[in-house]
């Protein structure tokens, strides 16, 4: 029976190496391997035998039925390899089927960054109208009639009391008219400036203001909530500095300079040599404009602030000319 | 606004190098732009003395001169005629650059190098004073007076020493406007006091109001009007002190009247104006409106329409004087003018401004009468001009002011509370330190409580009226930065969270679907402005005519993107935007915002190729059926089955061709092909297909609101039917002849094949239809399909005169 055995291996062996084709080979697995094949046919043979061979007889075909099979599935992927490597097979290299590829517009991914980082904070989003009154855009937050304020803000008008909204400002009133504090709420959206068009100014453009009214809500929040914010938007080791500037809907009001993250603050083009870049403006809500939406103005303060999508977007993309986001070339689309 | 350093100098003591200035005045909120050192424009020129002149060897006009520039003589080539031994004159060295080019119509800058003129070598230049930018004349060379030393810096040799900031003053700081009020601010970041000059004047005896008569008819315009008169004076040029100060802050010198009226202002902040007295009818100022209509030459030689409700400087008979904004041409300081009339006046801002806007005219004095004026500055500063007119124009100044000053200003008092103060800074000041900040800006303590303080305002600072007013200045005195930085995040769950917008849901959407988002201008030139024919809104003050109306459909502003694109060879172009139209409700704009239609839309555009050029596959250009299953796709993503395309005879003004969508029953937009008429305004010759929704539509249904149809247990069986029809019959209605007919079980219909040909006949078509049946309790049996099938079959070929070909 061990003669028997050894032979089988033998004549297996020698049956492997010569297969060539898949056909081949599979007459080796008929041969040796199926059910009714030499292997099989020897663990047969062996039942018949004295119980006191058994053991380690069985033992010796297990081996090589474990062994022959393993030779086999070998033999085989060898055989499949250089099947594909031959003449009439597919070239891998060749390109995928191409299909389009989406991309979110650079400002509305501005937009959408800074807006998850104060959606994280417990800010929620609110819009409002393009086209606005007089005084939603200038009287409730407190720009005095005839007052050089308002040249701050060059206007589009419409008529008389109706104008393009110079500022996301508007949306402040028309969301506190209707709820009560606390005011937690970013908005985003476009805003109209008569200006001359150039690279560095167009007449409309993107905004994103935020407003928090609460109890207890002081400027020192004010400074560490837009800290918190830079920090995730332009990195955790910019430097910060925030300068006394004028706005007629907040007091004290203040705009925020971030070291410039491109030459850490050892000045270059970005920053006109400044080492320091302005980011956005902000402030206390002026009393007279949470009295003009009906807040008591003892029990409840606030701070709001604003910046530009295109600027800001700008210092990220290292977009010069402003007039790019809106010619939608799409070789600059698919850039983003 | 420009300050100069040394003038500062004459009201506080300024210890600070100007780098550290600029940046400690900005921090406190006034807000240096940058700064000037006057000398450094002359770097490189040096004051030289011509040693000897001779006839340049190959040109008649050329001189060679060999100057001393103090410690070497060098060789240098001349064209000006006036040049001689023993001049001296300024030279400006290798490498300098020199502020005007004479030969550059733009007089640009141009910086020196060693050259060889016709074969001689020059090291340098002799300048003219137009060269130099110190005057216009260009004809020759500067010749300076025989004492000046060869070698000196020329900008010592001009005595310039000073340093000027641009300073950028916010709209609330009207004090700011001047030196003294620069100086005041100074009192912040240094421990010095500022104050004005005393004015010294010998008056003579003869009191003014013997001679000049002043009266008040609009008191609520004009608020107070000092006048000084100063007789005998001799108009000519300023002294060279006078002419440093005025330069450096950029004014032309004029002469010694005009000079000293601007000196003042650049002083005090109060403007002034110096009439011709002899010229004034019976020496008399009224003040008052014009009349409408009424025509005024200002000095600058222009003629004015006036309105009733300008405020008017007047004599006995004519206007004088636009108040606050101009002089007239009528009273003007001349050569021949011997006696002086000052004016020093405070006027009502609104009025001020409301005259400088509709003239067009803005000056020196509007901008900070518009600002307001310290209503206690108009005597010290008529005071002051009397004062330098006498010194420098030699006058006698009558005796006394005439001051009418209806009603006299009472100093404001605020009350400022410690506790108010810490409660909106975040800060714990004791009320000692609150005091010392304020004290800083001149703010003085009248009383004090246990938690207030009274503080006294001084005149300059009209700016602060109320308590907030007094917290910013205490934030501003102690400094934005050293307020504490903390962080409190707080999340209020009483009302729902943010889950994100529809808007943002429809971008991740389109991006997924491999558009490319798009944002176009909003304001439109009129002729795309009016291409729907809506009725569109327009700007009453367009900056240009480029974007003068707002859009009415995203369609315009989209074609003018493909029209880019295709011009640089882009043509396979698959965009979207998301943006807000606009349109007027009535015939014409109104004052309600009511009245006006503000709609957010989709627009999809699609064209060139339906996939990106690639190899194994055919090219196919995109057509209409590419666009309409991208909407479907969109559609039964935002809007589940609730949607049904209705086709319309007459399209749209862009859309040719078009369907259109209806959401829930209502009207959401239109898709098609962009009209070759408006195509062909953009110089498109491709076919664009575009799609444009109003986005409030879509709001519909939303996944919150979705419901689990439960998944079918038993399988479904399928069954093609193919019938031939008329080619007018739309698949829409056989489709939904096939659904009536097919009842409950009938799960799904799918138009798999269409036909038409020589198999079917002409005027024929044929349309091949899988159709899904699904049971939800039990195994269909042949039998029932087969009578479901029968009844479809028979439904078709009645309703739609259809015939069923062999499958
Ligand atoms: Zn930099």
């Amino acid at each position: 029976m061990n003669a028997r055995i050894s032979e089988a291996r033998a004549s297996f062996q020698t049956a492997l190496e010569k297969a060539q084709t898949d056909a081949d080979l599979d007459q080796v697995r008929v041969q040796f391997l199926s059910r009714s094949g030499a292997i099989a046919n020897l663990f047969e043979e062996m039942r018949s035998l004295p119980v006191a061979e058994k053991p380690a007889l069985g033992k010796l075909l297990n081996v090589l039925k474990f062994e022959a099979q393993a030779a086999f599935d070998e033999k085989k992927r060898t055989l499949d390899a250089s099947t594909v490597r031959g003449s009439d097979t597919v070239d891998l290299t060749l390109p995928g089927r191409p299909r389009p590829v989406g991309t979110k517009h650079p400002l509305m991914q501005t937009i959408d960054d800074i807006k998850r980082i104060f959606v994280s904070m417990g800010f929620s989003v609110a819009t409002g109208p393009e086209i606005e009154t007089d005084y939603y855009n200038f009287g409730a937050l407190n720009f005095p009639a005839d007052h050089p304020a308002r040249d701050m803000q060059d206007t589009f008008f419409i008529s008389k009391d109706i104008l393009l909204r110079t500022h996301t400002s508007p949306v402040q009133i028309r969301t506190m008219e209707k709820q009560n504090p606390p005011v937690r709420e970013i908005m985003p959206g476009r805003v109209y400036r008569n200006e001359a068009i150039s690279a560095r100014s167009l007449v409309s453009f993107y905004q994103i203001e935020g407003l928090y009214v609460d109890q207890g809500v002081t400027f020192s929040d004010l400074k560490g909530t837009l800290v918190a914010f830079a920090r995730q938007f332009y990195g955790n080791d910019v430097r910060f500095k925030f300068r006394p500037t004028f706005f007629p809907f907040t007091e004290p009001s203040a705009d925020m300079y971030i070291s410039c993250f491109l030459c850490k603050g050892k000045g270059c083009r970005m920053c006109k040599q400044a080492g320091w870049l302005e980011i956005l403006g902000s402030g206390m809500v002026h009393p007279h404009v949470l009295k003009n939406v009906g807040y008591d103005t003892e029990k409840y303060t606030g701070f709001a602030f604003g910046m530009g999508i295109e600027r800001t977007a700008s210092l990220r993309y290292g977009v010069d000319d402003l007039r790019l986001y809106y010619e939608n070339d799409v070789r600059f689309l698919k850039q983003f | 606004m420009k300050i100069s350093h040394n003038w500062l100098k004459e009201y506080i003591p300024v210890r600070l190098k100007p780098s550290q200035l600029a940046e400690d005045l900005s921090m406190i909120g006034l807000e240096v732009e940058g700064f000037e050192e006057l000398a450094a424009k002359y770097q490189g020129f040096v004051v030289a003395q011509v040693l000897e002149r001779t006839k340049h060897p190959h040109a008649d006009r050329l001189s060679v001169c060999k100057v001393n520039v103090g410690n070497e003589d060098l060789q240098i080539v001349c064209g000006a005629p006036n040049v001689d031994a023993g001049q001296k004159v300024v030279v400006g060295l290798v490498g300098a650059t020199v502020p005007r080019n004479q030969h550059d119509s733009d007089g640009r800058p141009f910086v020196l190098s060693q050259v060889s003129i016709r074969g001689v070598q020059s090291s340098g230049m002799i300048c003219s004073e137009y060269e130099l930018a110190v005057g216009d004349d260009a004809n020759g060379i500067l010749v300076l007076n025989p004492k000046a030393k060869p070698g000196t810096p020329f900008a010592k040799h001009l005595g310039l020493s000073d340093v000027v900031y641009s300073m950028e003053i916010t709209a609330n700081r009207g004090d700011w406007l001047s030196h003294i009020g620069v100086a005041r601010e100074l009192q912040v970041i240094m421990d010095a006091k500022a104050s004005l000059p005393a004015s010294l004047i010998k008056e003579s005896k003869t009191p003014v109001g013997k001679h000049a008569t002043i009266k008040i008819i609009d008191a609520a315009k004009c608020r107070r009007y000092v006048s000084r008169v100063v007789r005998n004076v001799k108009v000519g040029p300023s002294p060279k002190w006078l002419q440093d100060r005025l330069m450096a802050i950029g004014l032309r010198p004029i002469n010694n009247i005009v000079d000293i009226t601007n000196y003042v202002l650049m002083e005090t902040g109060q403007p002034l104006h110096a009439f011709d007295y002899d010229t004034l009818e019976r020496h008399t100022i009224v003040v008052k409106c014009a009349k409408d209509g009424e025509k005024f030459t200002t000095l600058d030689g222009k003629e004015r329409t006036l309105r009733a409700d300008t405020l008017m400087i007047c004599d006995a008979e004519k206007p004088i004087a636009i108040a606050g904004v101009m002089g007239g041409a009528n009273t003007e300081i001349s050569e021949r003018t011997t006696n002086v009339l000052i004016e020093s006046a405070n006027f009502d801002p609104s009025s001020i401004r409301k005259t400088s806007k509709y003239l067009g005219l803005s000056t020196d004095a509007s901008q900070r009468f518009e600002r307001g004026v310290d209503m206690e500055m108009s005597l010290y500063a008529a005071n002051r001009a009397a004062e330098l007119l006498q010194k420098l124009a030699g006058g006698e100044v009558l005796k006394g002011a005439i001051d009418v000053y209806p009603r006299k200003l009472q100093p404001a008092k605020i009350s400022l509370r410690v506790s108010r103060t810490n409660a909106v800074l975040g800060t714990s000041f004791t009320q000692n330190e609150i005091v010392s900040f304020l004290k800083r800006l001149e703010l003085k303590v009248a009383k004090r409580t246990r938690d207030s303080i009274t503080f006294i305002v001084p005149s300059f600072r009209y700016d602060l009226v109320e308590e907030i007013d007094l917290i910013e200045e205490v934030a501003r005195a102690y400094g934005y930065d050293k307020i504490e930085t903390k962080t409190r995040t707080t999340i209020d769950f009483t009302k729902p969270l943010n889950t994100g917008s529809l808007q943002e849901s429809l971008r991740d959407y389109f991006i997924g679907a491999g558009f490319n988002e798009m944002l176009t201008y909003s304001l439109q030139d009129k002729a795309k402005g009016l291409m729907t024919g809506e009725r569109a809104v327009e700007v009453l003050n367009p900056v240009s005519a480029e974007a003068s109306v707002l859009r009415t459909s995203l369609i315009p502003g989209a074609l003018t993107v493909v029209k880019h694109n295709r011009a640089h060879g882009l043509n396979d172009l698959r965009l979207f935007e998301i943006g807000n139209v606009f349109a007027l409700k009535g015939e014409k704009p109104t004052d309600d915002l009511a009245d006006f239609l503000e709609d957010e839309r989709i627009l999809m555009v699609m064209s060139g190729s339906v996939v990106p050029q690639q190899y194994g596959s055919e090219h196919r250009g995109v057509d209409f059926f590419d666009l309409k299953g991208e909407v479907q796709a969109l559609l039964s993503k935002f809007c589940l089955d609730k949607y049904r395309f209705i086709s319309y005879d007459t399209a749209g003004a862009l859309i040719e061709s078009a369907l259109a969508v209806e959401i829930n029953g209502t009207y959401a937009g239109l898709l098609g092909k962009v009209g070759k008429s408006i195509s062909e305004r953009f110089d498109i010759d491709d076919a664009i297909f575009v799609c444009e929704m109003r986005v409030s539509a879509l709001v519909g249904r939303r996944t919150a609101e979705k419901k689990l149809t439960p998944l079918p247990r038993f399988p479904s069986v399928d069954r093609d039917l193919a019938f031939v029809v008329d080619s007018v019959v739309q698949h829409e209605t056989v489709e939904r002849t096939i659904r009536e007919a097919g009842g409950t079980l009938l799960a799904n219909v799918v138009l798999f094949d269409l036909y038409q040909g020589d198999q079917v006949g002409a005027g024929k078509k044929s349309l091949a239809y899988s159709l899904e049946f699904q049971p939800l309790d039990r195994t269909l049996t042949d039998r029932e399909i087969d009578a479901e099938v029968n009844r479809i079959v028979q439904r078709v070929e009645e309703a739609c005169k259809a015939k069923l070909r062999a499958t």
